[in-house]
């Protein structure tokens, strides 16, 4: 439609206010996550792998959003992700089996662990930087790892801790089913990517990224380096630990050997393929690694009985993307778009020229 | 015990001050934005009512047949509507003509038809037969329309002056509100001390002061025993040849080294002398003092606005949950930055570049806007290491009227390290000569210049 009027163009613009508004994105891949259960709700046979994967694309979407302000924000470096989510899916296990608590202490009890493990992580990273801070979270991962594989008592070891998919929302047992913790899920994705965004957007994320370049000039700017290290490394485990609770909650299973070292490197090469300073650049990122292998591999039996095809695929997708687009992926993205743009003004003209006749 | 306590609540209450003083300046550079914001949504709902009202009358006056700019106005580009898109049906006839190899001149014939067949239903439509019930009608409603018209706009102004009052009082209040506070702790805060003497005191119009400053480094001797005032409103210049330890004293005045012996004293923004031994790094410039490097530090991620707003990183009060939340405090804030610092780029006249981002600008550019960063903070000492370093004489000129400018408008003390002899006896209005760490000579240029001891060090001697 083509607007003339004053009255129509006012109404266009406040069209595209909305559609303009940074949120709006978030409300789209969201909506686009929901679709697989929308689908099966409305009667269309969905496979329950292809909504497992959906699932959990979108919990390790949040691990990876908290992990993106670590790396590419402040700079930081840290294989202990895998840990992290690990005590966040023990604590919901143990609360709800044992001790009967509510899902909103568990959270609770969940971010003040994150903040406590914050600060010892935040506090060692004031001393050693790089590869060396990656080395020692890896080992404290590798430590929570043989603490979840040898406390029987509270993980149930190796065997793995089931949940029979009960929570307990406030004092009964409910048992809620995996397609409101579907939707659940994709509503805190939703929050956590606008909480993310106006953090990174805000002095605070100014200040990161100002540490990450240079730590003498953000010091000289007045940024605390002490402060938002330990900021950086609170907020990667709330969200990493949050992650873990909605993973066992959807799961409600949980066992050690998924929180390997394996674990933590594919979130680092999500950050890292789909662009570790782009909210879209995770989202696409985790797709890459963990989606695509979850949602549309294991659908093939050719690569159910081949695991190790999709561990390659992952390797080869870092190598071309570390290569060609040291952005991220999302840097693809966004220059095809504008290639695409200009290719199509190109056709646009050329059209114009066989229909309406050179301009002479 | 009871001074100690007495010490905790009256560095409590001058943090209180300090902030009920931020909060006084930020609703006063907040209250203009606010109000251009407003008066913008007034003009355009005015804009938009109006433009209602002319449709509404055009409806009226059509059938009247009473000519109007509007109706003129309304005919006149509905008719070259149909002209254009005529012409264009026009080429299309005569682009495949073309390529058909066949004649054109029927069609076109056709297509003028139905074009003066459109054009007489548009004259149709806006110049019909008058007849005298609508005139009539015209008569009766055109009154009523433009009352009513005038009706709304007075609601909208009468809405938007009640809007514009309230948050005036609403500011006003907040203001007085923390006017007061400031000066009830004030009074509490001048009871606690008044029997204490200033801790420190400096001479009068003396900002930066250097008392037997030493830093070594192991057994080599940076800054030897090292002693000097700098004064308000004074542009410093520190010279020597290279390694006499100037970048050593910077990094002591700004906290990044701990001087090994040697007392720095400085008075703040608040006009209080402080000890600056005790500060930590990053609260140096909440006491006034920023710097700026040698090889310039930009955050290379950021356009150059956001990289002026890291520098004012200290004057938020929004928190960590205000920023998580984007909090509406945080959001007036932004705006109250952003504005200052689009003046700050105006100021130095680098707004042209204010949306592009750092990388691959000129180092003239990034080195005026490292100026522009330290502006940000509110500071009173502005240290500038090596300002001129890798600029070219025309750049070089630029910035040193820059830097004066600096001192004059924003009332900043500059105390800098130069190699450039040109710009340090262009500018300055004190120098200080060091040499392996001690000082050699402090005076005018002229003084400098003519130095025996200066000459020897810098050409050596005889």
């Amino acid at each position: 439609m083509i607007c003339r009027t004053e009255v129509c163009k006012d109404r266009k613009a406040r069209i595209k206010q909305i559609t303009n508004h940074p949120y709006f994105g978030f409300f789209i891949i969201t909506f686009l996550m929901l679709i697989v259960q929308l689908l099966r709700a409305a009667g269309v046979p969905v496979s329950n792998t292809l909504v497992r994967a959906f699932g959990i694309t979108m919990i390790y979407i949040i691990v990876a959003l908290g992990f993106s302000i670590l790396l590419g924000y402040a700079g930081l470096a840290s294989l202990g992700t895998a840990g992290f989510v690990g005590i966040g899916t023990y604590i919901l296990g143990y609360f709800t089996k044992n001790l009967e608590a509510s899902v909103f202490i568990v959270i609770l009890v969940s971010i003040v662990g994150a903040i406590v493990i914050g600060l010892i992580v935040g506090f060692i990273s004031l001393r050693i930087e790089g590869m060396y801070l990656a080395i020692i979270t890896l080992g404290l991962s590798e430590i929570l790892n043989e603490v979840f594989k040898n406390a029987v008592s509270i993980t149930n070891g190796t065997n793995g801790l089931g949940l029979d998919s009960q929570l307990i929302l406030f004092k009964n047992l409910i048992f809620i089913d995996h397609n409101t913790i579907f939707i659940v899920t994709a509503i805190i994705m939703f929050f956590m990517m606008i909480l993310t965004l106006n953090l990174i957007k805000s002095p605070t994320g100014r200040a990161l990224l100002a540490m990450r370049n240079s730590t003498s000039a953000a010091q000289a700017m007045g940024v605390s380096i002490l402060k938002y290290r330990l900021m950086a490394f609170i907020v990667s485990t709330v969200y990493a630990m949050l992650g873990g609770v909605i993973y066992m909650s959807y799961i409600s299973f949980s066992i050690p050997t998924t929180w390997s070292l394996a674990f933590s490197l594919n979130i680092l090469a999500a950050v890292i393929v789909g662009g570790s300073q782009s909210i879209y650049g995770i989202v696409l990122g985790t797709f890459m690694i963990f989606g695509l292998n979850l949602g549309v591999f294991q659908q093939f039996d050719f690569f159910k009985n081949n695991p190790a095809i999709s561990v390659m695929f992952n390797g080869l997708l870092i190598i071309l993307v570390i290569m060609f687009y040291p952005g991220g992926l999302i840097r693809l993205v966004t220059t095809t778009y504008y290639k695409l743009k200009k290719a199509l003004a190109k056709l646009k003209t050329k059209w114009r020229e066989y229909r309406y006749g050179s301009d002479n | 015990m009871a001074p100690i306590i007495n010490q905790i609540y009256a560095n409590f209450l001058e943090k209180r001050i300090n902030s009920a003083k931020t909060k006084t300046e930020f609703y006063d550079n907040y209250l203009p934005i606010k109000l251009q914001t407003l008066e913008e949504k007034l003009n355009r709902k005015i804009e938009i009512i109006r433009l209602k009202h002319k449709q509404k009358l055009l409806a009226l006056e059509i059938p009247a047949g009473i000519e109007s700019d509007y109706l003129k106005e309304n005919y006149e580009a509905e008719i070259a509507r149909l002209e254009e898109k005529f012409y264009w049906k026009q080429r299309v006839v005569k682009a495949s003509a073309k390529r058909k190899g066949e004649e054109a001149a029927t069609k076109l014939q056709e297509l003028d038809k139905e074009k003066n067949i459109k054009a007489s239903e548009i004259k149709n439509k806006y110049y019909p037969e008058v007849s005298t019930d609508a005139k009539s009608n015209y008569e009766i409603n055109q009154p009523i329309l433009i009352q009513s018209l005038n009706e709304k706009i007075d609601k909208l102004q009468d809405s938007h002056q009640e809007k514009v009052e309230n948050f005036k009082n609403k500011t006003k209040k907040a203001v007085e509100k923390y006017q007061d506070i400031n000066n009830n702790l004030s009074t509490k805060l001048h009871e606690i001390t008044k029997d204490k003497v200033a801790k420190y005191s400096l001479e009068e119009n003396v900002v930066l002061s250097l008392k037997s400053l030493s830093m070594h480094f192991g057994g080599l001797k940076a800054v030897d025993d090292l002693s000097f005032d700098v004064k308000e409103g004074e542009i410093f210049g520190l010279i020597g040849p290279n390694g006499a330890g100037k970048t050593t004293v910077f990094n002591c005045i700004t906290r990044f080294y701990k001087p090994t012996y040697g007392d720095i004293y400085f008075k703040n923004i608040y006009g209080e002398v402080v000890y600056l031994n005790d500060k930590l790094v990053h609260n140096i410039i909440k006491e006034g003092i920023v710097r700026t490097f040698q090889n310039v530090e930009m955050v290379w991620e950021l356009n150059v606005i956001d990289n002026l707003l890291v520098a004012a990183h200290t004057i938020y009060r929004s928190g960590f949950f205000g920023h998580l939340l984007n909090s509406r405090l945080l959001r007036q804030e932004e705006k109250v930055m952003r504005r200052k610092a689009m003046k700050i780029l105006a100021d130095l006249g680098i707004s042209d570049y204010q949306y592009a981002y750092p990388y691959g600008l000129p180092y003239g550019i990034l080195k005026k806007i490292e100026l522009a960063r330290t502006l940000m903070a509110n500071p009173k000492l502005i240290i500038l290491d090596e300002p001129a370093a890798g600029l070219n004489d025309a750049e070089t000129a630029d910035l040193a009227k820059v830097i004066k400018k600096i001192r004059d408008e924003y009332k900043a003390t500059i105390f800098l390290v130069e190699h450039d002899m040109g710009l340090v006896m262009d500018i300055c209005d004190t120098v200080c000569a060091i040499s392996f760490g001690k000082k050699l000579a402090i005076g005018t240029p002229k003084e400098i210049q003519n130095s025996k001891v200066v000459q020897e060090a810098y050409l050596g001697g005889e």
